[in-house]
């Protein structure tokens, strides 16, 4: 009852907003709903599944590569491009992802960096087809996008639509099955449940989405580079996720508001963001653990099931 | 514990909270964007540039700023060497401080990256460090003016020196090491593809591609001596460039290799006074060294030298240039209104340190020239420069047009 | 020339050891993955920079500058550990991760505010400064010193933890932390310890690859990449394991250029994948760790 209220109050808010802010603010808003499906998507893996990725942006980027690629050689519309985007990073999430279910804890966060990274190189590489690390220029939205503020919206409704989805998948007994798995796989394993075929599934919802979410890049940008791809880009949902929080479904989104803000507002008066956003980073891991939603949800709404839960490392990790 | 929490939340909604309505433009000064990488890779170009941009826009502004009225407010960014940041960066520039043209960037990748958005924005770009033709040459842009010599016209200035040395000495097979990226690889390509029109007989032995940012090229060293070239060419830069000159000194690759025609910047003649071989051939795109005959150049490091206490670079002199070329676009133009200025500088002459030079019309690149020297030690300066320099004319050197007009004709 | 290659691929991989064998010794004994580790290791550099420049005519300036820079990294270590590390021993994967991390973001930025944005060239000693030749194949002359310090620590660490009293204790505490704190010693005593002499060898690789190039920002983002997957294919905690795993990639690079030099890097990411996920443990862990 609250939470509708709540999201109803935000939906207005995103609606509104772009008449009340200057033009820049609607980019930054428009990067902070991008990167919001990024971090989600993510946190699929990561709040559902107990897994730390450290090479998402791989499926993000080739996202962002299938539909620049697209719509630079094909007289293919958006739509589909997107469609076909989610398809390539789900393409890729199976394949590699296959490989990475296998593992958990450190050794599943190592070979996600691995593919991550040799995702990047072969973008980087592969001059004839992706520019190489040029990149791809001259990637313009259809005529009716071209406007910020009508990309906006379209990227709102995709953006809020892809959460729809997610949330569904979420709250359906596949969802549940998700976090039984988390809390305990060897329980899950028990009771008859095919661990790491759910796993691997999973895996590819989250690349798909992640996948969705770099197509949007791409007209945005005007163009792509393959840093799109690389680990240090892989940080960023991280960052996001731990700063909004990573047991709440909307706390990636938090996240990205959070810290795409910051970025646009202290680049503005110094170079020194590394040191900035390190310094939160470690306020909120050492003080705030389960992020601002988390804070949030353990002071004002009473609990529930939820509780923070062992990693993989055996640490409780709730009491500080 | 608690109290912390509510701290650092706290914390983190005032600084996130502080969307401020874009602040209003004043009509009189003229906001001057700067998309530089003051981080990462290319942190030691752009310092320099940076530095010699707000030397640039001081001495003009002690004039009253452009036209004598509109003072310069300077906006330095940081693109962190990555595109989407360097997108991210330009449109903040272009949105929130108003700015009416950008001074950058350090690689190419960035500066085709920021291209389309001050095109769509109809904001002037002026690309003064990062080199590839591709800036120019493809997905053209009318705001985008280039004032270093590209890739294209350093790798010709370097085939025309090699294929004269190589008549010369009698040599018949070659290597290229590049470092594999952009730069690197257009560079390696065209001074290939120069190289067997000018002189078919040379053989292309092997090729090198150590990655951007190695530090350790024992094993290309090693690999290169072993086959024994007759000679070796070189497309590596910056602290890349550094690490591997070095290295290859403690090996001797220079005394048994000749290696004529690689980027060595005045930073680098600087950085490495006391390592750096004498006697090797080397490229450079702005030696202030080349032209202190003319009063603006010698005026200028003049100034730059009694300011920060150190030479100009190449950087340092490019970017000076980058802020006089919009100075006189300015001027021709009568007024600071983009589209004015933009097509003042179209075809302009303008006066540079490096001489009277012209923007070609086809691609908006400045006709400047490219310089190969040898390394020697010079009394007058405390770090070795180029003797023997010679300077390849911009029009000696560039693509001719009907190649790029064909370039760009398969474009959507 | 097989050999010159074998050479240099040599000096590579000890290179690699010298970064990746602290990594390994804090992973196998705190169970901790030191993101911050290749930061460190740049600030070993610097380090060694601002000592070597502070003593400009001292013969043995070089020699001196890495061993102070390699001492006081570790003091850098030693706080560290005591101020952030030791908050999160009881932590999740991930948050342990998310800490080194932002000590990454953190170190490289205080590092271009101490030291600004120029690159730092030391000028070698004449001793170290041209070619030697062994048996007709050149080799730099620094590499050799190098080599022997990359087997000077293997053994000092191999001596350190299978012949001294402390390194058995450190043995123990790998397996089991209650017992060892059951006999009355002290564990955050020895876990700080650890973390200081890990921070310690990277200093000394550090301080080592300083006079190789030059020492710039941003030098370390590529070389942790390459130190994780070093330690994973020889096996988390495994100090062998990590020797030569350590000597396989640095020789697979050195040779694989020749064939196919696009491609040397990304052989790495395959070779650590496939590890990965046909051995995870790596070549020399043991699978009771994962």
């Amino acid at each position: 009852m609250k939470r509708s209220f709540w999201l109803v109050l935000v939906f207005i808010v995103a609606l509104a907003l772009p008449s009340v802010i200057g033009e820049f603010w609607v980019h930054v808003a428009i990067e902070i709903l991008i990167l919001g499906l990024f971090a989600v998507s993510f946190n699929m893996l990561f709040g559902y599944m107990g897994q730390l990725s450290f090479g998402h942006a791989a499926y993000f980027g080739v996202g962002a590569y299938a539909t620049g690629l697209l719509l630079l050689k094909t007289p293919l519309p958006l739509p589909v491009c997107f469609f076909i985007s989610m398809a390539a990073a789900g393409l890729a999430a199976l394949v590699f992802g296959y490989f990475c279910v296998r593992l958990t804890g450190i050794y599943f966060a190592i070979l996600t960096m691995a593919f991550g990274q040799l995702i990047y190189y072969i973008i980087f590489q592969w001059y004839a087809f992706t520019g190489g690390d040029n990149g791809l220029q001259g990637i313009v939205p259809p005529g009716w996008l071209l406007n910020v503020r009508h990309y906006y919206y379209f990227t709102l409704f995709i953006v809020i639509g892809a959460l729809v989805v997610m949330w569904l998948i979420s709250a359906s007994p596949f969802g549940h099955t998700m976090r039984a798995i988390r809390d305990n796989a060897e329980r899950t394993r028990f009771i008859g449940i095919n661990v790491r075929r759910y796993m691997l599934i999973n895996f590819v919802i989250a690349g798909m989405f992640a996948g969705l979410a770099g197509g949007l890049l791409g007209p945005f940008n005007r163009s792509i580079a393959p840093d799109l791809c690389n680990w240090q880009q892989s940080g960023i949902p991280v960052f996001m996720t731990v700063i909004g929080g990573p047991l709440a479904f909307f706390g990636p989104m938090v996240g990205a508001v959070i810290y795409t803000l910051l970025f646009a507002l202290i680049t503005g008066f110094t170079e020194y963001w590394p040191l900035t956003i390190g310094l939160v980073i470690i306020l909120v891991v050492l003080y705030l653990p389960g992020g601002v939603l988390g804070l949030v949800q353990k002071k004002w709404i009473p609990l529930h099931s939820k509780k923070l839960t062992p990693g993989p490392n055996g640490g409780a990790g709730e009491e500080i | 514990m608690k109290f912390k929490q509510i701290l650092v939340v706290g914390m983190l909604v005032v600084l996130s909270g502080w969307v401020g309505a874009d602040s209003c433009p004043a009509a009189e000064p003229y906001h001057l964007g700067v998309d530089l990488a003051v981080t990462g890779t290319g942190a030691l170009y752009c310092k320099d540039g940076v530095d010699a941009i707000r030397l640039a826009v001081d001495e003009i502004n002690k004039a009253g700023g452009f036209l004598g009225k509109h003072p310069i407010k300077l906006f330095v960014r940081d693109s962190h060497t990555k595109p989407d940041v360097a997108v991210r960066e330009a449109k903040d520039l272009i949105l929130r401080d108003k700015v009416r043209c950008i001074l950058g960037t350090y690689s190419s990748a960035c500066a085709v990256a920021i291209k389309p958005v001050c095109k769509e924005y109809k904001v002037l770009h002026i690309a003064a460090i990062s080199n590839s033709e591709n800036i120019t040459k493809t997905h053209f842009s009318p705001y985008t003016y280039q004032v270093v010599p590209n890739s294209y016209m350093q790798a010709k200035a370097v085939v025309l020196g090699v294929a004269e040395l190589a008549k010369k000495k009698g040599w018949k097979n070659y290597i290229t090491i590049a470092s594999d990226y952009e730069w690197g690889r257009s560079t390696q390509k065209n001074t290939v593809a120069l190289l067997r029109q000018l002189a078919p007989d040379l053989k292309l032995k092997k090729e090198f591609w150590p990655r951007l940012g190695e530090t350790q090229f024992t094993s290309y060293i090693t690999a290169i001596m072993a086959q024994k070239p007759d000679f070796v060419i070189g497309s590596i830069a910056s602290k890349d460039n550094v690490a591997w000159m070095k290295q290859a000194k403690a090996y001797g690759f220079f005394d048994k290799i000749p290696y004529p025609g690689s980027l060595i910047s005045v930073s680098e003649l600087i950085l490495q006074k006391k390592t750096l071989t004498r006697g090797l051939i080397g490229l450079c795109r702005a030696p202030f060294f080349a032209h202190m005959d003319i009063p603006m150049m010698a005026n200028f490091v003049k100034h730059f030298k009694s300011r920060y206490h150190r030479y100009p670079s190449d950087w340092a002199v490019m970017e000076y240039d980058a802020v006089y070329a919009l100075k006189q676009g300015i001027d021709k133009a009568g007024g600071i209104e983009t589209e004015k200025v933009k097509d003042a500088l179209k075809g302009a002459t303008i006066d540079t340190t490096r001489g009277r030079l012209f923007f070609r019309k086809i691609d908006n690149q400045l006709s400047c020239s490219s310089y190969i020297g040898v390394v020697a030690d010079d009394p007058r300066y405390p770090f070795p420069i180029y003797h023997d320099l010679v300077e390849v004319k911009g029009p000696d050197s560039w693509r001719p047009e009907a190649e790029i007009i064909a370039a760009r004709s398969n474009e959507k | 020339m097989i050999f010159a290659q074998f050479m240099s691929g040599l000096s590579r991989g000890m290179m690699l050891f010298l970064i990746a064998s602290g990594l390994s010794l804090i992973f196998g004994v705190m169970n901790i993955l030191n993101f911050a580790h290749a930061a460190l290791w740049l600030v070993g550099a610097y380090l060694c920079y601002t000592f070597w420049y502070l003593m400009p005519n001292a013969a043995l300036g070089l020699w001196l500058s890495i061993f102070l820079a390699a001492l006081s990294l570790a003091a850098v270590g030693w706080i560290i550990e005591a101020v952030l590390i030791r908050r999160v021993y009881d932590r999740e994967l991930s948050e342990q991760l998310l800490l080194t991390y932002a000590l990454v973001l953190i170190i490289d930025d205080l590092i271009k505010i101490v030291w600004g944005v120029e690159d730092k060239l030391i000028a070698r000693p004449p001793l170290v400064a041209g070619p030697v030749f062994i048996f007709g194949a050149p080799l730099d002359s620094y590499f050799i010193f190098v080599i022997c310090v990359g087997f000077g620590v293997a053994i000092g660490l191999w001596w350190f933890l299978k012949k001294t009293r402390y390194g058995h204790i450190v043995r123990a505490a790998v397996f089991s932390r209650e017992m060892v704190s059951a006999l009355g010693i002290p564990i955050p005593r020895i876990y700080t310890g650890v973390f200081a002499l890990g921070i310690f060898i990277a200093g000394l690789a550090g301080a080592i690859q300083a006079p190789v190039g030059s020492i710039t920002l941003g030098m370390d983002m590529a070389v942790i990449i390459q130190a994780f997957c070093v330690v994973v294919i020889g096996g988390f905690g495994s100090l062998l394991g990590t020797f030569v795993a350590s000597l396989v990639v640095g020789e697979v690079y050195a040779f694989s250029i020749l064939i196919w030099p696009e491609g040397a890097l990304a052989l790495i990411f395959i070779v650590t994948a496939l590890v990965l996920i046909v051995r995870p443990w790596g070549l020399f862990g043991t699978p009771a760790r994962t």
